[in-house]
């Protein structure tokens, strides 16, 4: 029907172009910077191979970074999905209280993240508001944010608690689309709730899920702001900081940016990859269902 | 108006006539004597302050407009680390260490005769040059102590030596009072207050060049003395005189948390008298030198935090000459006094004689030590070719948090300051 | 049992409103109140907190409020352009190579902005666009196309295309078509966009402290964070800074709620 190329001309390329300069072009950018000693302050760039790539396996920093951010990710795509369902489940009715209820729900998901970290280092502090009522009803509460092996779940639970409104509100409108018809008649077939869950409810969420599961996926790999805000990496070495951070750690407070960027690219490639494999597979499930 | 000066400015820079100072907003209009000028605000150092003393500088050379900017955290070397590096580099900025910057070219390096009004002209070498005003000295860290905490525990006498500090620490922590104050989180400098003293005045004292020779590779992180005084830290915290669960408080909750009385004694840069004197708080403060193993006095101290200058400005004489007016105006050494406790570095300046029992008692110390030439440089704290390598500060703190909580043994840390610095060059 | 439900949703929502709760109790509360007691009820209210951040001198929320609001209308405006546009491309081509090209775009989705960050500083400096609101903008529109074109192709790909060639068979150009038949029924996804990239653009935080530097004055985001170094012995103006930030967003979400959910969906079933 439209001439291909002018089609492609007036309504793909304007997109497409700014997507290359700001997108494409500094991921070539970066993939060069990778191959050097590039550091500002210590002209010249000189071209070193893939040397900073072997560096990187070998350096302790970017291994536990790699554990610190794969442990988030696990949390953070896990359990606001698992919760997000719960609450979708609970609040799938009509009327005021509920709706009030799913706005509650969704309110932290437009917070800034430098907002919601404010307010939970406030929280989780170690004379804070959670650790009295803890005192109080006779608990020894934990270091949240101040003993290394607590800290990087107190951040994920942050993380958690901001992304589980995404959830719930697209798990809400994935029940939306369940047919009344559909579930009325597994009722009469004689199925129970939990039956006509499994059978009926879950397979149709399957769209819901992939949203989630990728977005969730998505948010985890890039944080950054929480540790930059409420912990800065610590306490101790490595004990928070994600890859994210260390990349612009290593590129801009200590200079190496030809060593930042080989980190940013193997993160780009984990990244890819991950999300490639986990986005067939709930897509596949999707047809299956 | 602004996408065209926009463009103008690529053009400038696709010709390479343009250097590192892009300030798109005001290209095209020749800019006059318009300099740009990065400050950071702090508890003490609130914008009014700032804006203040850019008017009292300006009353003075009223050719001079200044663009003030704001770093958005105290760690502006950090910041002005990644203007540089997009092409924003401002061109005065106050407190930010010049080492990295200078080796690149991009400071202004001040002559002897520019520097004649400071009391120590040679301060923080970068290459045999100087590039940062030596506008002020910062004691770090004097102990800052809590005299009602202190006489609860029957603790009579300031501690001199090391022993004397571990013995009010025990009495301390026996009349159930947490004997040091710390923090961490965000602001990570917290953490390494004491280890800072501890480095300082044990390895400093034996080899004031310790970080000099760092960096040339005659000693290491691992090596015997070191690696000691990182056990001696390690021990305070092992003791439980350090709280470990205190590492996730930010500094001002920590000045806080002192100032409320949660712990005895808080080692703290001396820039803290200025909140000790203004701050509430119910209980006289007391300040003592940083104990030493034998009692020997030795003060930690860094003469630096003034002014660097961009190299590469298009106003680099109004640049220089409102570095110099700002650094130099009495009224405001006066204010940076008052506001910020520091102790300015100026040939034939004296703070007010109104200024608070706290600082008088932190300037005091100093201006002894001076005279019986018992300082050294402040580990952590050296801001130019005499100091950590770009990026270290942040692993020493990292080292103090993980001794604090016992998470890595003394040896280990030493082991990983190595493998750091060598990352870092 | 009929209040089991209720009872439990209302528990659960309590509980995970508490941190919300934190933030609305200290911005009316007195400020020296706030280090000794966070969680007690602000009695008696003040607006001192609110006050003093509407009046501070350097006008740091004004400046910082324009900023974001300029810079989220913009990237918002030319965002749903463009990708509906790129959207309208991709769905009416089906060819190998649009194939690839989604997969491309798709990829972007997944990029954290810290990876390239760099390297879009020096785009933008080469450019002359770095430290400028037009640079900022333009880097959220390269970023966030990707999402916009998700969202609209899977749409678009429900208009069925008889309505378009009727249109121009009476005589109606390609573009006209799109923009006053297609674009108009696309209206959830346009929803969901205009939010999502809405709230994500207003709550950037690393892009806008870095690209826009500090001579244009900071986005909201971007001052808060400036502000807690300063403020934190006066938590009431941290507090009542965040509320006031969040504000804006807050009724942007109230206003749009009904219409977005539907768009994200819609598009990801159908894509």
């Amino acid at each position: 029907m439209w001439p291909r190329v002018w089609h492609f001309l007036s309504f793909g390329a304007p997109g497409v172009l700014v997507y290359v300069c700001f997108v494409l072009a500094p991921i070539g950018i970066s993939f060069w910077y990778s191959l050097t000693n590039y550091n500002p302050f210590n002209p010249p760039i000189s071209y070193v191979g893939f040397d900073n790539y072997v560096l990187l396996f070998q350096d302790n920093e970017f291994l536990t970074a790699l554990k610190i951010t794969s442990i988030l990710t696990a949390i953070v795509v896990v359990v606001p999905n698992v919760l997000g369902l719960g609450v979708a489940l609970l609040l799938d009715r009509p009327g005021w209280l509920y709706n009030a209820l799913r706005s509650v729900f969704f309110t932290p998901v437009i917070l800034s993240s430098v907002v919601v970290s404010i307010i939970w280092s406030r929280l989780l502090d170690n004379d804070g508001p959670l650790n009295a009522f803890l005192r109080v009803v006779g608990l020894d509460p934990p270091g949240w944010l101040s003993d290394p092996d607590v800290a990087i779940y107190s951040l994920a639970s942050i993380v958690c608690w901001q992304m589980l409104g995404f959830c719930v509100v697209v798990y809400l409108a994935g029940l939306q689309g369940v047919p009344t018809e559909l579930l009325e008649a597994a009722e009469i077939d004689g199925a129970g709730p939990v039956r006509r869950f499994r059978a009926v409810t879950w397979p149709l969420l399957a769209p819901a899920l992939t949203i989630n599961t990728v977005v969730l996926l998505i948010s985890a790999f890039k944080t950054y702001d929480y540790v930059k805000v409420i912990t800065n990496g610590g306490p101790g070495a490595g004990a928070t900081a994600t890859i994210a951070f260390n990349v612009l750690a290593t590129g801009f407070d200590a200079n190496h940016v030809g060593y930042a960027s080989a980190m940013a690219i193997v993160m780009l490639l984990i990244v890819a990859v991950v999300t490639a494999v986990v986005l067939k597979l709930l897509q596949r499930r999707e047809v299956d269902l | 108006m602004k996408r065209f000066s926009a463009v103008g400015a690529a053009l400038l820079l696709a010709a390479g006539l343009a250097g590192c100072s892009v300030k798109s907003d005001t290209g095209g209009t020749g800019g006059g004597e318009e300099i740009s000028f990065l400050t950071f605000e702090t508890p003490n150092l609130k914008p009014e302050y700032w804006d203040e003393a850019i008017k009292r500088v300006q009353a003075k050379n009223p050719e001079i407009k200044v663009k003030k900017l704001v770093a958005p955290n105290t760690d502006r070397t950090a910041y002005a680390k990644q203007l540089l590096q997009s092409g924003q580099f401002p061109d005065v900025m106050i407190a930010v260490a010049p080492a990295g910057f200078a080796e690149a070219g991009e400071l202004y390096a001040w002559s002897p005769d520019e520097l004649k009004d400071f009391e120590f002209p040679t301060a923080n070498p970068v290459r045999g040059k100087y590039f940062q005003l030596p506008a002020n000295t910062q004691t770090i860290p004097p102990v800052y102590y809590n005299k009602k905490l202190f006489a609860a525990a029957g603790i009579t006498a300031e501690p001199k030596t090391w022993p004397e500090l571990i013995a009010a620490a025990e009495k301390l922590k026996a009349a159930g009072t947490t004997p040091f104050v710390t923090g961490g989180g965000k602001d990570g400098f917290a953490s390494s207050m004491i280890l800072a003293g501890i480095v300082s005045t044990d390895v400093y004292s034996k080899n004031k060049d310790w970080l000099t020779h760092r960096r040339e590779d005659k000693v290491k992180f691992a090596d015997p003395d070191f690696t000691a005084a990182l056990a001696k830290f390690a021990d305070l915290a092992a003791k439980g005189y350090v709280d470990k669960t205190s590492l996730s408080r930010d500094y001002t909750a920590t000045e806080q948390a002192f100032l409320e009385g949660k712990g005895a004694m808080y080692p703290m840069g001396n820039w803290f008298a200025a909140a000790a004197d203004s701050k509430p708080h119910d209980f006289d403060i007391g300040v003592f030198n940083f104990p030493t193993t034998d009692g020997k006095l030795v003060v930690p101290a860094y003469t630096g935090g003034g002014m660097i200058v961009n190299a590469n400005s298009k106003n680099l004489p109004a640049a220089k000459k409102f570095a110099l007016a700002f650094q130099l105006d009495k009224a405001q050494l006066d204010q940076s006094v008052k506001a910020d406790g520091l102790i300015p570095a100026i040939k034939g300046y004296t703070p007010p004689s109104d200024m608070g029992a706290v600082y008088q008692a932190g300037y005091k110390l100093y201006q002894d030590a001076v005279k019986q030439s018992a300082v050294v440089h402040a580990f952590r704290w050296e801001t130019a070719d005499d100091g950590l390598l770009p990026g270290m500060a942040d692993k020493v703190d990292q080292a103090a948090q993980d001794l604090i909580t016992g998470r890595k043994p003394a040896a280990e840390v030493a082991a990983f300051l190595d493998t750091e610095w060598n990352k870092a060059r | 049992m009929r209040w089991v439900r209720p009872s439990v949703a209302v528990f659960v929502g309590a509980i995970f409103f508490v941190p919300l709760y934190l933030v609305l109790a200290n911005v009316f509360k007195q400020g020296a109140r706030i280090a000794s007691s966070p969680m007690s009820l602000p009695v008696p209210p003040t607006l001192g907190n609110v006050v003093a951040v509407l009046t501070r001198p350097d006008q740091l929320f004004w400046v910082s409020l324009t900023n974001s609001v300029v810079v989220t209308a913009l990237s918002v405006i030319v965002l749903i352009v463009l990708s509906a546009m790129l959207g309208h491309y991709l769905a009416r081509t089906r060819r190998t190579w649009t194939r690839v090209l989604t997969l491309i775009l798709l990829a972007g989705l997944m990029i954290p902005p810290q990876v390239i960050l760099i390297p879009i500083t020096d785009v933008l400096r080469v450019a002359g666009l770095m430290t400028t609101l037009q640079g900022l903008v333009l880097f959220n529109v390269g970023y966030y196309v990707p999402f916009g074109v998700f969202v609209f192709t899977g749409f678009i790909r429900g208009v069925p295309v008889e309505l378009e060639e009727a249109a121009v068979l009476d005589g109606a150009s390609r573009t006209q078509v799109f923009w006053r038949i297609v674009f108009p029924l696309l209206r959830p996804a346009t929803a969901s966009v205009m939010i999502f990239l809405g709230v994500w653009i207003w709550n950037d935080f690393i892009d806008p402290l870095i690209i826009l530097g500090p001579s244009q004055g900071t986005t909201i985001t971007t001052g808060i964070y400036r502000s807690i170094g300063q403020y934190q012995a006066d938590l009431g103006s941290v507090f009542a800074l965040m509320a006031l930030a969040t504000l804006p967003v807050l009724v942007f979400y109230l206003a749009l709620q009904k219409q977005f959910v539907k768009g994200l969906t819609g598009g990801a079933t159908k894509g």
